[in-house]
């Protein structure tokens, strides 16, 4: 999963560096929307804003993990 | 009357009440009084008749701007992310130049073509925006203003004047990127609150945060849009999770100040109406369609650029880059905009500009910046690049170069390699080619 969440945000947000320490420092509102609405598509999971978190938004491994939450709701 | 003027006297009359909370914490209108007097007269000794300071979200930067005015000096609120290179080089520029008198502010703005270009603002006028949102938006004594957007633009520096002419309370937010803070603010207030987004942050509120929005209806006294076309099914869902709200589309531009809005939730809904004249304002539309304003929200002219300031600026009339008509009950419907100018979520970019940046990026032996089509933010800028000799640079390690000469808004969001680029026999680029 972490992986085709990658490539999806590669191809949307093809300045952002994925792989950085903090994923959440590296986006603006514009970058954090994308995210979650690419997610919220992609997996037919319900995200709003209140998933934005710090710990949400720390890497693409917490996002993978914050997808398989929502998955196994 | 000067906003300071309006300052003094709220911190006499209600000394204690919130004037502007930032991340560090909540000041009073005696506070910012005192802390401007405190400032000015650090400034006042310095024997300079400009102030070029980077507008951070912070009391800080409220109290150095107001400062400057009382101090006689022309403030010029700078990107906050503004490259240091072109802070410096602004700064260095101001420093040789001389201001009309009555200046108050010089604010960089993205012309209809090229480089930014310096609007300068009288007291006069900052004030009556001030008075044209006091009275046509009703901005209070126990509202808070939510300010999210850039203060070195007209749009949220005019709400930061609106407020503290009024003896209203300003909340600072660095942006919309947690837009948990945001709606906490509005959770947290004591006081009615209010708000202006731009249609693409409208967006994101409805995308992501309707139930917040919903749940809070009730607080929102008013949110105000402008500085891009805002989609009419956008305006129709804030219209229903906000019945009670009143929710103004605004005209405005750094150059003309606040001239007209109209409340599409209390009236007819009708997308790209902006409303009537507001108090010290007035427009007209030429023959061709171009959107005329008069009144005293007009800039003084272009700093250092008489030329121009001559070709917009006649009679008290300014031309604007907008197209537009007046319609039956003299409310201004908006058409579009004339230039290549792409319009970033309500920030203005000229192509050339990127292009000119471009210059120095290496690896690259032509380009051409175009505005292309963006679900969230309207437009979105695009390069389309001819690759030059050695390694092709990736978008980015054309980004990251970029963004040592722009403002983060202006570097683009998408990368094309292409053979060539289309230019003129004269060896401009060809854009209307690239028009779809």
């Amino acid at each position: 999963m972490r992986d085709r969440i990658k490539r999806l945000l590669e191809e949307a947000l093809p300045l952002v560096d994925l792989e950085a320490d903090f994923l959440l420092g590296e986006l603006d509102s514009l970058g954090v929307t994308t995210i979650l609405m690419l997610l919220s598509e992609e997996y037919g999971v319900a995200l709003d804003s209140t998933d934005a978190t710090p710990r949400n938004f720390r890497s693409l491994d917490s996002l993978a993990e914050m997808v398989r939450r929502k998955l196994g709701a | 009357m000067r906003i300071e003027d309006c300052i003094a006297r709220h911190s006499e009359e209600e000394p204690h009440r919130a004037v502007v909370i930032d991340a560090e914490g909540s000041h009073t209108y005696a506070d910012l009084y005192v802390d401007i007097q405190q400032c000015t007269r650090e400034l006042s000794s310095g024997g300079v008749s400009v102030l070029p300071l980077r507008a951070t979200p912070t009391y800080e930067f409220i109290v150095r701007y107001l400062a400057s005015h009382v101090a006689g000096r022309v403030a010029v609120p700078l990107g906050k992310d503004l490259p240091k290179e072109q802070f410096l080089s602004c700064v260095q520029r101001l420093s040789r130049g001389s201001f009309p008198e009555g200046t108050a502010d010089v604010l960089f703005t993205t012309g209809t073509t090229g480089r930014p270009k310096g609007v300068m603002l009288s007291h006069e006028a900052l004030m009556a925006n001030a008075e044209n949102l006091i009275e046509a938006q009703g901005y209070c004594p126990g509202l808070t203003f939510i300010v999210t957007g850039p203060l070195s633009h007209i749009g949220s520096l005019s709400k930061v004047h609106a407020s503290l002419a009024a003896g209203a309370t300003v909340r600072l937010l660095d942006g919309l990127r947690d837009m948990n803070a945001f709606f906490d603010c509005i959770e947290r207030s004591p006081q009615r609150v209010a708000t202006f987004q731009v249609p693409s942050s409208l967006r994101m509120l409805l995308s992501l945060g309707s139930g917040r929005l919903k749940a809070n209806a009730g607080k929102i006294s008013f949110i105000e849009t402008g500085a891009a076309p805002m989609a009419e099914s956008d305006m129709r869902r804030l219209c229903e999770l906000l019945p009670g709200t009143r929710l103004y589309n605004t005209y405005a531009s750094t150059e003309a100040g606040i001239i007209s809005t109209y409340d599409y939730n209390s009236l007819p809904l009708l997308p790209a109406c902006l409303g009537k004249p507001m108090r010290h304002s007035g427009f007209s539309v030429t023959a061709e369609g171009a959107v005329l304003c008069t009144g005293s929200t007009l800039m003084t002219g272009y700093w250092q650029d008489e030329a121009l300031t001559r070709e917009v600026l006649k009679g008290g009339t300014l031309l604007t880059s907008d197209l537009g008509c007046v319609d039956e009950e003299g409310r201004l419907r908006l058409v579009g905009r004339e230039g290549n100018v792409v319009n970033v979520g309500g920030l203005k970019v000229a192509p050339e500009e990127v292009e000119e940046a471009m210059a120095s990026v290496t690896g690259i032996a032509d380009c051409v910046c175009l505005g292309v089509r963006h679900p969230l933010m309207g437009q979105a800028l695009k390069l389309l690049l001819v690759a030059g000799e050695g390694d092709r640079p990736t978008p980015a390690e054309i980004a990251r170069q970029l963004r040592t000469r722009l403002e983060a808004y202006k570097v683009p969001q998408l990368y094309e390699y292409v053979s060539h680029i289309e230019r003129t026999p004269n060896g401009k680029i060809n854009r209307s080619a690239y028009k779809s």
